[in-house]
Parts: structure tokens; sequence; C-alpha cells
């Protein structure tokens, strides 16, 4: 065990927590700081489930170690639900029944959400942004609706 | 000041902003971490086992061997071979021999690692047609030929139908391994105390079964077990009754704390209980306009090395698909086999998903070697509405062959003759129940309760569970249309064997049917006792509508009926508690009965492209026609669908859960793959909506027969894109590129 303390910025708050200091970021972020939020499907990078974001990029939090996420901007799904602009994605996942388990559901929506923000991210597609998560119930059609429905909202100008 | 958030009041909306809480979120205070001590071995005698060192451990609170834990007979159906750790053998790699719960997961894993244990090893089997041989080991004593159930069944005239028949098709089929796929790796929280009994927080999706089985095994009442099901996150199948629940509830009455045990991905694929495998020797005739005279089965089920649920697969491989088509005469026979494997279990549209396949892929060929249109072929076989099918099966409804029609019309199945090279379109027909009578022998309906909170909101309680497939917007809207009153109101309540009321659960698809109708009524004498109740306050000539009361010019809500309810009944809340028994048939031992309320059907289409140098086979399009009656909740629905369709289509392109001697060969999601958004082409949904008289709004069931006909209308593309028929699922690019080479 390497004992350290580590000084990490999620959601925009300092702070200092102990420990190993390659502990997944995910563990940090679920067990130390209680953000549920974020899930863990299978700590090896497969499933998706704990992305967040590092400096606005989609990260799998459970294969990134605490210490490096050091200096860097870590969102979780906790503070991007806070924000108005969510809430459209929110919206439109619950129109077109992109959730149903909902256990992928916040990891998804967190690479939706990248996505939405700079969509040269993945080479421009949405199937494409989701390739690293995975969700068994839906079939995807529906949260790929989702994310359409809510270009179509905004006219297609952000693009 | 502080606010109260606003927060929907279904499950949905919290699920996508992250606040659900599943039960790996969960924690009680004092509680130890669990882990448990597997066999290495498929099949062994124990013959020394030292857990003295494990016990030292600092911060380990207890250790269990068999010598700690009770032996009764139980098991989650009739055949009780369950047991809560192995007493003198092993059966299977991963068969649990001791548990540990600790301070920390750093001192359970210290204490698994010093936990001396040393074996005889047995011969074992892996092949179910090896367990039935004469000379094969004995898996449970007394089991003969490690057989505990054989199926028979024999309907109509066999021998004359071989005579008559003009064309012949049949062959060997198997269906695999699938891993349910489950996102939430499975866990339990148990917690005993001497006055509450045990609580168990468990993502089962069976909780009164699982209750009852649990009780059984620790010789409770059922009453001294409470299960709470948290939000599941995902189950498909997986998280019904699980042995995890057990040796955590066996730590906590030791230990007198909490114990927690969450199996991280590697473990829980380890030891998963998959699908069923099964393997069909088929065989159908047909006379030479394409009637179908007789289908003759022979179906190995690999029960693997204990009873989970497998029989109930077995019994539905063996007879469900003769309710598709009037086959003529029906001959099954089915042996369900003890293995050296990790017990399987049930997956989505079990036992009826795998004999399609089989059965679909024969129809094509017959279709081929009469030079008829496969679709038309189906057509002229299909069971119609108002009949009573072979084995008793009462259609009320039936939209077969309009569900044919579309599913030709919406895929342009006129094309079919003309695709490009190495395309092809494959079709296939499903059934299914909505609920099923043999699951529990004193029941099979559903109860709701119906309370009008003091702020004017309606609840509804439940028994049976959601999953994910919209089970409780469903309710919402049943309640919401009868009450006049809007979703946004009302709040669905399920999941905790302590509260609610008893319920079968979600299985055999019968949330939508069975919990439905419950609400339904309980909805409707709700609106009955409203409407009288407003008559004793305000006269002849108030009126229930619209969800208020109306009376001289005025409106009351629910909250001033709440108001008056407990005004004139000692405070009590204002509550309707009603109970929906359906009008079904136990199905006798010849499984001749009407088990369901009603019946849906689906006609599917795919379309694929097969690379003949590499064989492997990329989706075009899918096209997906059902009858489920009224659809109640058309997003959730359709959700239904294309979730199913995608699993299906990565059961026959993709998934294969290896398990060789007994070791799972492909314990990670990076080996075991499962389909990306990639892998999925748009899928297309028709649904043909008459209302079914059984069903409540007209509603029949959708979360399995999505499934059903999927094997079966991608190997059909897949054999008419490339000329050669695929018998073993998956239908992999090794195998179809190794068939192009035969
Ligand atoms: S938990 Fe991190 S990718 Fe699965
Ligand atoms: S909603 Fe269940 S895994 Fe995606």
């Amino acid at each position: 065990m390497h004992e350290h303390q580590l000084n990490l910025t999620i959601n925009g708050c300092e702070n200092k927590v102990s420990g190993d200091v390659t502990q997944p970021l995910a563990d940090v972020i679920r067990e130390k700081l209680g953000l549920t939020g974020t899930k863990i499907g299978c700590r090896t990078g497969e499933c998706g489930a704990c992305t967040v974001l590092i400096d606005g990029k989609p990260v799998v939090s459970c294969l990134v170690p605490a210490a490096s996420a050091e200096g860097h901007d870590v969102v979780t799904i906790e503070e991007l639900s806070q924000k108005d602009d969510f809430q459209r994605l929110v919206q439109s996942m619950l129109e077109t029944g992109g959730v149903q388990c909902g256990f992928c559901t916040p990891g998804i929506m967190v690479t939706l959400w990248a996505w939405l923000q700079d969509r040269s991210l993945f080479g421009g597609d949405i199937s494409s942004a989701l390739k690293n998560n995975l969700c068994r119930c839906t079939g995807y059609q529906s949260i790929i609706a989702a994310v359409e429905q809510v270009i179509a909202e905004e006219g297609g100008t952000r693009i | 000041m502080i606010q109260t958030q606003k927060k929907s009041k279904n499950d949905l909306a919290a699920k996508v902003t992250g606040n659900t809480r599943y039960l790996h979120d969960m924690n009680l205070p004092g509680q130890l971490v669990g882990g448990t001590f597997r066999s290495p071995y498929p099949h062994a005698r124990i013959t020394r086992l030292d857990v003295s060192k494990a016990r030292a451990v600092k911060g380990v609170a207890a250790v269990l061997t068999a010598e700690d834990v009770p032996h009764l007979e139980f098991g989650p159906t009739k055949y009780k071979d369950w047991n809560i750790l192995a007493k003198d053998k092993v059966l299977f790699i991963g068969d649990e021999i001791a548990v540990v719960a600790a301070e920390t997961r750093e001192a359970v894993d210290k204490a698994l690692s010093l936990i001396e244990v040393e074996f005889e090893q047995l011969p074992a089997i892996f092949d179910p047609e090896d367990s039935l041989q004469e000379d094969a080991v004995e898996i449970h004593p007394g089991v003969e030929r490690n057989r505990p159930m054989h199926v028979l069944v024999n309907r109509g005239d066999m021998d004359q139908a071989k005579q008559e028949a003009h064309i012949v098709r049949s062959g060997r089929y198997h269906s695999n391994r699938i891993y349910q796929g489950h996102m939430e790796p499975v866990g339990v929280l148990a917690s005993w105390s001497d006055e509450e009994g045990l609580t168990l927080w468990a993502a089962s999706h069976i909780p009164y079964r699982a209750r009852e089985t649990y009780a059984a095994g620790f010789g409770l009442p059922e009453d001294k077990v409470r299960i709470i099901v948290p939000p599941i996150g995902g189950s498909f199948g997986s998280k019904y009754v699980l042995k995890l629940h057990v040796t955590s509830a066996a730590l906590s009455m030791k230990t007198g704390r909490p114990v927690k045990m969450i199996l991280d991905r590697s473990e829980d694929m380890l030891t998963a209980h998959p699908r069923v495998p099964l393997t069909y020797d088929i065989e159908i005739g047909a006379a030479a306009d394409g009637t179908f005279l007789y289908k003759e089965l022979t179906v190995y089920g690999d029960a693997g090395a204990r009873i989970y649920w497998s029989p109930n697969v077995l019994a539905t491989a063996c007879t469900r698909t003769d309710c598709i088509y009037n086959f003529g005469a029906i001959k099954a026979e089915g042996h369900l086999c003890y293995t050296n494997s990790s017990p399987t279990t049930c997956m989505r549209g079990f036992g009826n998903a795998e004999t399609l396949f089989a059965v679909e892929s024969v129809i094509d060929e017959l279709a081929l070697g009469l030079g008829m249109d496969p679709a038309d072929l189906r057509m002229k076989n299909i069971v119609k509405q108002g009949e009573t099918t072979v084995h008793g099966y009462k259609l009320d409804t039936c939209n077969l062959d309009l569900c044919i029609d579309k599913a030709k019309e919406i895929s342009g199945w006129e094309r079919r003759n003309e695709l490009p090279a190495n395309r092809g379109l494959g079709m296939a027909l499903a059934n299914h129940v909505s609920g099923f009578r043999a699951i529990d022998p004193r029941f099979d309906g559903s109860t709701a309760i119906m309370r009008i909170n003091l702020d004017g909101e309606l609840e509804i309680e439940t028994g049976e569970i959601e999953l994910g497939q919209g089970m409780s917007v469903t309710y919402a809207r049943i309640a919401a249309q009868i009450l006049g009153i809007p979703e946004g109101g009302i709040i669905v309540k399920s999941g905790d064997t302590g509260r609610y009321p008893f319920g079968i659960g979600t299985l055999a698809s019968r949330s939508t049917v069975m919990g439905g109708n419950a609400v339904m009524k309980a909805s409707q004498e709700m609106q009955r006792q409203i409407q009288a109740l407003a008559t004793q306050v305000h006269g002849e000539g108030a009126e229930f509508r619209d969800g208020q009361v109306h009376s001289d010019g005025k409106a009351f809500t629910l909250k001033d009926i709440s108001a008056w309810y407990r005004a004139r009944h000692a405070g009590e809340e204002f509550k309707v508690k009603e109970t929906y028994v359906p009008d079904t048939e136990m199905p006798d031992a010849t499984y001749f009965g009407n088990p369901s309320p009603n019946y849906p059907f689906a006609a599917h289409v795919a379309e694929v492209e097969v690379d003949p140098d590499t064989g492997r086979t990329r989706m075009i399009g899918y096209w997906a026609v059902h009858d489920s009656g009224t659809i109640i909740h058309e997003t959730m629905a359709k959700g239904q669908v294309i979730g199913a369709v995608a699993q299906g289509i990565g059961w026959v392109l993709m998934e294969d859960f290896q398990v060789e001697e007994g070791v799972v060969r492909n314990p990670s999601m990076m080996d075991y793959r499962m389909p990306g958004a990639h892998d999925i082409p748009h899928v297309d949904i028709a649904f043909i909506q008459e209302p079914d008289p059984n069903g409540p709004m007209g509603a029949k069931s959708l979360g399995e027969v999505a499934l059903d006909p999927v094997p079966g209308a991608i190997a059909n593309a897949i054999a008419h894109a490339t000329g050669k028929r695929g018998t073993r699922l998956p239908l992999s690019a090794e195998r179809v590129w190794n068939m192009l080479q035969s």
C-alpha cells in the first residue's frame, strides 16, 4: 500500500482523500465521497458504467488510478444532473425510453453529454461515441433517438 | 428554508440522473464483508477441511463450513437438491465449501487463502447424453441415470402421420449457454436479528419464491424471512434464487451483524448460472401441399449440478412451439440431465426461443424442399383465433396471420428472391404466455393495494417486481386511465415481502397481465368507493369523474376525498385491496391445460449480409410485428422489443458462454462480447392491437415473445444468404466460414 494524501477536484470541490494512490478513481468517488451515481459493472474498463468526465472527456474511472486525477477536473453524474441544459437530455431519454434497468444509464448520460458538448469526439458519430458503454436492456436505439431529439430541438445549430 | 426537491414519482427519472440506489450503493452500520471459498474441481470428495488458520486472521468474524449450517432438504423447485455449504462432496467448479465474513475485504481474502482442503477427485460428466449412460458416475445419490426429470408427450397417431408424409426434414440442433449479462453484478446484503428474523436486500425478481426457498434451507417459518428488493440492475433470469443469498444469511446469523457480498464481474461470470444448453433431435413431416403432419422431438437439457429453474425450461422446450403451429401428431421426449457444470437456469424466452430456433430452421428446410415461400408455408400451418391448441391453450385472440402479412409488408419480403449476393431474408414466428399456472400451485394471480395519501397522491402496491421493463409506468397508466387522474400523481411500490402483497413475481412474462389486471380491478373498486363516498358526503348529485368529485358546481380533489374518508373511518387511510385470479387451468401430467390468461404472438424478419471470406454476418435490417393485444405504454413496449432483439442478435451472432470440463473459459466482458451500439441495426416495430378479453385494457405480454423468434429469424436469413444451414448456436463468423467451406 502506498498510503498518501491526494488532492482531487471533483465536481468543482477540492477534496483531500487519503489512501492507496493506485486505488481506482471510481472507488474514491463512490466510497470516500459517497457519490454513488457512478456505477461499477466490471472494474476492467469494459462496460462504461463508471464513466466520468476528466477535463471534459469521458473516461472509465475504474481504470484511472486516483493519483493520476490530481490536478484535473473530474465531473460525475451528480454534477451534470444539476445543470439546466442537462435536463433536456434527461427529458429526451425519458421520452424515447432510453432507460430500463438504469444501471448503465449514468455512465451513458455522461458519455452522451460529453459528445453533445463536443461532437468531434469519437469521429463525430453518436454510435461510435457509445462504443465504450454497454447496455444490456435497451438495444441502444432509444438512447440514440434521445440524442437525436436533443439535436433536433437545438435546430442543429451547434454542430 | 429547506425545499423538498421535486422529483418525478416513477423510477425512470431517478435512474437517468444517477439518483437510484442499487444494492451495491447501500450499506448498513456494522456491516461485514463476505467471501466464498469454492471448489476448484468439478466432482470431488472433500477428504480434509481445516479453517482454523482462516478463523485466526485478524478482522475475521466468522468462517463457516458444512459443520456450522443446517442440512435440510430445500431448493426452488420440487427437486430439493440444494445445500448451504458442501458437506462431503463438491459437484461443480465453484460449489461453495466455506464462507468468510470479516471487517475488510483484505481480511476476507487472507482468510480464504488460508483455508486448507484436500480432495479425492471423482470422475466428472459434462455432456448430458453421457450422464444418461448406465455406467455413468452418480452425481446425486439415488437419481437414476442422473436424470431428475423425464418428459414424455404424445398426441395423435404418429405412425399414421409418418406413413402419410410426403416430405420430411430433420436434424440435430444445439442451443448454447448464454450469460444473462446483467450489468449490475450479483450481490446481497443480509441482516439477522432474533426479533426480526432474516432480512435480505437482494435483487430477486421472484422474491416470494426465494423467501420460501431460503426459509426452508434454515428451517425457519416463511414469515421470519423478509426480502427487500432494491432496484434491479438487469437480470434477464439470472437474479432469482441464488446460493449467495443463503450463505450470506448464514454468516449474518452466525455473527449477528449485517453481511454484504457483491461479486466482482469475474466471480459473477465464473459462478454464473447461464441459459440451459439444449440439444434437439427434431423431425417434421408434411404433406405435398405443405400441411404439417407430425413433429417428433427429443431434447437433452444440461441442468448442471443442481436444479435451479431448468425443469421448467425443459417442459417449455418440449411443448410450447406446438401452440404456434398445428403440427398434427406430436411426440416429445425430454431428458433433464445432471452434469458437473455450474447449475443452469432461466433466461428470457427460456425453452421456447431455443426450440423455435430448431423448429423455424426445419420449417425453412421444408419450404425449400417443397418449393414454397417460407412465409406461405407458415401461414398455412399456424394456429388461429378461437382455437384450442393441441396442449389446451385457449386462443381468445390470435392475430398471427396479420403479423405475418404485416412483417412481409414492412420488411419488403417480396425482395427475397432478388436480393444481391450474400444477402438473406429470414422469417420466424413466436408465441408466449402471459403468466403460467404451474409456477406456484397455490395461486397464479396478483394482488394490488391502492391508497389515497393525505396529500391526494395515489399509491399502488404490488407483489410483482420492476426489472426496468416498465411495470411501474404501465400500472400507473392503467390506474390513471380508469380514475381519470394524471400519471404523474401515481406512485407504484413493490419489492418488499414484508410490506407489499404476496406476488409470484416477474417471470413468464406475467407482470403486465397478472399485475395489471389486479391494478385494473383495484382502480375500478376505488372508483366505485369514491363515488359511494361522494354520494354519502354530498348527496345523490355528486359525481366522480376526471379524478375529481363534482357537486353543486364545485370540484373536490383526491386530497379532499382522502380527508372525507379519514373523518368517517377513525382516521384510517382510504385504501382498497383487490386480487385478480385468472381463469387458467393447471397443466396435467401430460402437459395439457390452459396455463395463461392469454397468449401473445409475433412474426419477425431479419435481413443479413454474410461475408463469404470471413463468415461474418452483418445485420442489415430487422422487422418485428407483435400481437400483444392493446399496447398500454408504447415507449416501454418498443423498448422491450428492441432490447430483446438486441439480446437475440448477441446470442445468435456473438455470444457463447464457453464452459470446458466445468471451467468457464471467457469470464470477462472482453472475452464474452455482448452487442454494442454498432452491432444492432434499426429495428422496425409494428403492433397489431386487438384487445384481448383477459388482458388489462386488452393487453397481452411482450417481454419474452420479442426474443423468442430472433434466433430462428437470423438463422433463416443466414441460410438464405449462404445456402447452408447452421444448426449450432452461435452462428459465429468462424462457424459460418466453416459451413461455407463444407
Ligand atoms: S466498471 Fe469501469 S468500465 Fe466497467
Ligand atoms: S438500461 Fe439496463 S443496462 Fe442499460
